[in-house]
C-alpha cells in the first residue's frame, strides 16, 4: 500500500502582521512552518502504515526551501520526500497548483490513499484537496474527523459537517483531507532526526512531472488578484468605567439592540 | 514573472517591507526578485514609482466569455432545511443580476424538499432549477458535483455562488476544477465592475491580516464561495413571482463511490457556530470544564451559541465543533463575547469580522482588547453572572 501525504511550507501565522504604518506585511522573523492541518494528515498516515504496512512518500509543491517541511515529515516517520519545484510554477492558483500535484502523483506512480489538510493557513482555500481528487479522477472525502475502520481495500470515516457528521466509506485509490481533531500529531524522534538529516530528497521540475506550460503557474490559473490591501480598521474600542456592577449594566444597556 | 523597471525603480526599499515571502530585496538601488516570488502582487501595489509589475503568459485557452449569462446561486439544502446561507446569497446574487441585467436562478439539490423552491423565489430567485430525488438524501460530492457540473455545462451562467459550508467547500472546488473555472473562496465582498462587468471577489487572507480582490478574466463561470452572515438576504416577498423547472438527471450522475453509512446531527447543542447570530466563546481564562455550563448560560439567555478557543479544545473542556480560529471555524455573527480569551492571532483570525466584539479578561494587556469593541477588565466568574443577571433585568425592563 502506498500513501501519498500532500504537505506546504506556510509562514507562521503567529508572526504575521501588518504594520500598522506602512500598511504592509512584516515578515521580519516570520518563521515558516508545515501547515498545522497537513501535521494531521501526516500523523495518519504514519498511523496507518504502522497498522497496515505502507510507504508514506510525502510531497509537497514550493520553493527549494520547502524541502525543510519534507524533512521535518520524514522525521515524523514518512519515508520519502518529493519537493515540486520550479520558478514556472509561481502564481499558480489553486487549479493550477491542483493539476501540478497530479501530475506529479502520477509522475510517482499513483498512490491507494493521498492525505491532505483540509486547507493551508496562508491561503484558506480548501480547494487543493478537491480538485487533486478530481484530477486524479479518483473519490475523495473532505474534513474527515476520525477514522473509524481501515483496511487493505479501504476506509470507513467521518466527515465533519456544519450540523453533525456523515459516517462514509470509501474504498481506494481515494484522497481524504482532514481536519485537526482526527489526532494528535507525534514529535519527531531522535532517529528519525537523523534519517531526516540523510535523506535524499526527489525533486521535480514542471518538465519531469510532464506538465502542460499553459495549465501551471500564472498563465495556468483562471483567477488573478487585482488588488491586495489592508483591511478596514474596527472602530473605536469603548473601555467601560465605573464599578463592575456599573460597568456591567452600561454593557447589559449597549447591547440592547441585540436583546 | 514579476518585472521591475530598472528605470523607474527609486531602490526605496518598500516593496522589500511589503513582501511576505522575503522575495524581493533591493540590491545597488534596485529591487531584484528571488525564487520564493509567488507573484501575489503585494508590492506592485505597494509601489509608490510604479516600477513593479506582473506579466504572465496570457491564458492560450480562452472561453468565449460573451456566450456565458445568468447568476447562479447554489441553494444548500441538508437535513429538511434550507441553509441559512443560500438565503444570504439570493440578496447578493439578485444585486449582481440586476447590476448585470440578467436573471437569478437557484439549484435546488436534495430529497423531499418541499416548500424550498417557493421559499427561495420569496427570496429573490427569478428561477429554481429543482434535483428532488431520494437518492440525493444524504450529501454526496460526486453526485451533487455531476449535477452541477452539467447544468452548468448545459445553461452557462456567467456567476455561480454557493456558501462557504462544509458541503460548499467540499463539493464547489470539484466542480470548478473540472471546469476549468476560477474559484475564489470565502468571499466577503462581491461587485460587478463597472468597464467590463467582470466578478470582483474580495476575500481576507492571511488569517484576515490582508484581503484581495480576484477576478477571473479568462473562464467562466466565474465562482465563489461566500462566507456565511455576510450578506444580507432579502425580506420574504410573498408577491415574487418564479419559474419552478424541475430537472431530469441521469442515472449516472446520481453515482457515486462514497457511500453514507450514517448522517448524524450533532444535536445536544448547536454546533453550527457559522449561523449563529450571537457567539458566547470562552477561552483559557476559564481555567476549567465548568466555564462553558456558564457559558451556556449566558448563550442562552442571548438566544445565541457557545464558542471556544484552540486552548479550550485541547483541554478537552468543549468539543472541536465550537472552536473558532486558524484551525477551526471563521465566524461573523453580530455579536461575539469573549470570556477569557486572551486574543491570540490565530483565534482573532477567526472572529475579527463579527460586528460587535465584547472582551472580559483578567489582563487589561490581552490582545483580545485590540479588537474589541468593549472592554470589561476582570474575573469573569464575577462579571459574567452579574451580565446575565444585568440582561434579564434589560429585558423585563
Amino acid at each position: 500500500m502506498k500513501i501519498i501525504v500532500c504537505v506546504k511550507q506556510v509562514p507562521d501565522a503567529k508572526d504575521v502582521r501588518l504594520d500598522p504604518i506602512t500598511n504592509t506585511l512584516a515578515r521580519e522573523g516570520v518563521q515558516s512552518i508545515m501547515n498545522p492541518y497537513d501535521q494531521h494528515a501526516l500523523e495518519e498516515a504514519v498511523r496507518l502504515k504502522d497498522e497496515l504496512g505502507a510507504e508514506v512518500v510525502v510531497l509537497t509543491m514550493g520553493p527549494p526551501q520547502a524541502g525543510e517541511v519534507l524533512r521535518q515529515a520524514i522525521a515524523c516517520g514518512a519515508d520519502h520526500g518529493v519537493l515540486v519545484s520550479d520558478r514556472a510554477f509561481a502564481g499558480a492558483d489553486t487549479w493550477a497548483t491542483s493539476y501540478t500535484l497530479a501530475q506529479a502523483v502520477n509522475t510517482l506512480g499513483g498512490a491507494d490513499l493521498i492525505l491532505c489538510g483540509k486547507q493551508a493557513i496562508d491561503g484558506d482555500t480548501a480547494q487543493v484537496g478537491p480538485g487533486l481528487a478530481m484530477r486524479l479522477d479518483i473519490p475523495f472525502v473532505t474534513c474527515v474527523q476520525k477514522v473509524r475502520e481501515a483496511d487493505a481495500s479501504g476506509l470507513v470515516v467521518e466527515r465533519m459537517m456544519d450540523d453533525g457528521y456523515d459516517v462514509v466509506a470509501v474504498d481506494y485509490p481515494a484522497l481524504l483531507t482532514v481536519v485537526k481533531d482526527l489526532n494528535i500529531p507525534r514529535v519527531p524522534s531522535l532517529k528519525g532526526k537523523m534519517r531526516a538529516k540523510k535523506a535524499v530528497l526527489q525533486t521535480l521540475s514542471a518538465a519531469d512531472v510532464g506538465a502542460d506550460p499553459a495549465l501551471i503557474g500564472l498563465a495556468g490559473s483562471p483567477t488573478q488578484v487585482v488588488r491586495v490591501f489592508p483591511p478596514e480598521p474596527r472602530g473605536e474600542r469603548t473601555v467601560l468605567s465605573g464599578t463592575l456592577d456599573e460597568q456591567v449594566s452600561e454593557l447589559a444597556r449597549r447591547l440592547s439592540a441585540y436583546l | 514573472m514579476l518585472i521591475v523597471d530598472q528605470e523607474l525603480c527609486i531602490g526605496c526599499g518598500v516593496c522589500e517591507a511589503s513582501c511576505a515571502f522575503a522575495a524581493i530585496e533591493v540590491v545597488d538601488g534596485c529591487a531584484v526578485v528571488g525564487d520564493a516570488c509567488t507573484l501575489c502582487g503585494a508590492c506592485v501595489e505597494s509601489c509608490e514609482v510604479e516600477a513593479l509589475r506582473i506579466e504572465g503568459a496570457e491564458k492560450t485557452q480562452v472561453v468565449d466569455i460573451s456566450a456565458w449569462s445568468g447568476v447562479w446561486v447554489y441553494a444548500e439544502f441538508r437535513h429538511g432545511q434550507l441553509a441559512q446561507v443560500a438565503l444570504e446569497l439570493l440578496g447578493a446574487g439578485r444585486r449582481l443580476a440586476d447590476a448585470r441585467g440578467v436573471t437569478l436562478t437557484a439549484i435546488l439539490m436534495g430529497s423531499v424538499t418541499g416548500e424550498a423552491a417557493q421559499i427561495l423565489i420569496g427570496h429573490g430567485a427569478d428561477r429554481v432549477l429543482r434535483i428532488d430525488r431520494p437518492e440525493l438524501l444524504h450529501f454526496s460530492d460526486e453526485a451533487y458535483g455531476a449535477i452541477l457540473t452539467e447544468l452548468i455545462r448545459k445553461e452557462q451562467p456567467e456567476i455561480v455562488l454557493a456558501g462557504a459550508t462544509a458541503m460548499g467547500r467540499s463539493f464547489i472546488p470539484a466542480v470548478a476544477n473540472i471546469l476549468g473555472a476560477g474559484l475564489t473562496a470565502d468571499c466577503t465582498r462581491l461587485d460587478i465592475r463597472e468597464e467590463d462587468g467582470a466578478l470582483l471577489q474580495t476575500r481576507p487572507a492571511f488569517g484576515g491580516n490582508i484581503m484581495a480582490t480576484i477576478v477571473c478574466p479568462h473562464s467562466r463561470p466565474q465562482m465563489s464561495t461566500v462566507r456565511p452572515k455576510v450578506m444580507r438576504e432579502l425580506e420574504f416577498d410573498t408577491s415574487r413571482q418564479g419559474e419552478i423547472v424541475d430537472v431530469a438527471v441521469l442515472p449516472e450522475w446520481l453515482k457515486s463511490r462514497v457511500r453514507v453509512l450514517e448522517s448524524v446531527v450533532t444535536d445536544q447543542d448547536d454546533v453550527n457556530i457559522q449561523e449563529a447570530d450571537i457567539l458566547v466563546s470562552g477561552g483559557r481564562g476559564l481555567d476549567s470544564e465548568k466555564g462553558f455550563v456558564l457559558m451556556r448560560e449566558l448563550a442562552d439567555v442571548l438566544n445565541g451559541s457557545v464558542a471556544a478557543t484552540r486552548a479550550a479544545v485541547d483541554a478537552g473542556w468543549i468539543k472541536y465543533p465550537h472552536q473558532v480560529g486558524q484551525t477551526g471555524k471563521t465566524v461573523a455573527p453580530s455579536l461575539y463575547i469573549a470570556c477569557g480569551i486572551s486574543g491570540a492571532i490565530q483565534h482573532v483570525a477567526g472572529m475579527q469580522s463579527a460586528e460587535t466584539i465584547v472582551a472580559i479578561n483578567r489582563d487589561k494587556d490581552a490582545p483580545i482588547f485590540d479588537v474589541a469593541d468593549f472592554a470589561l477588565v476582570g474575573d469573569l466568574y464575577e462579571i459574567v453572572p452579574k451580565l446575565i443577571r444585568a440582561i434579564e433585568e434589560q429585558r423585563r425592563a
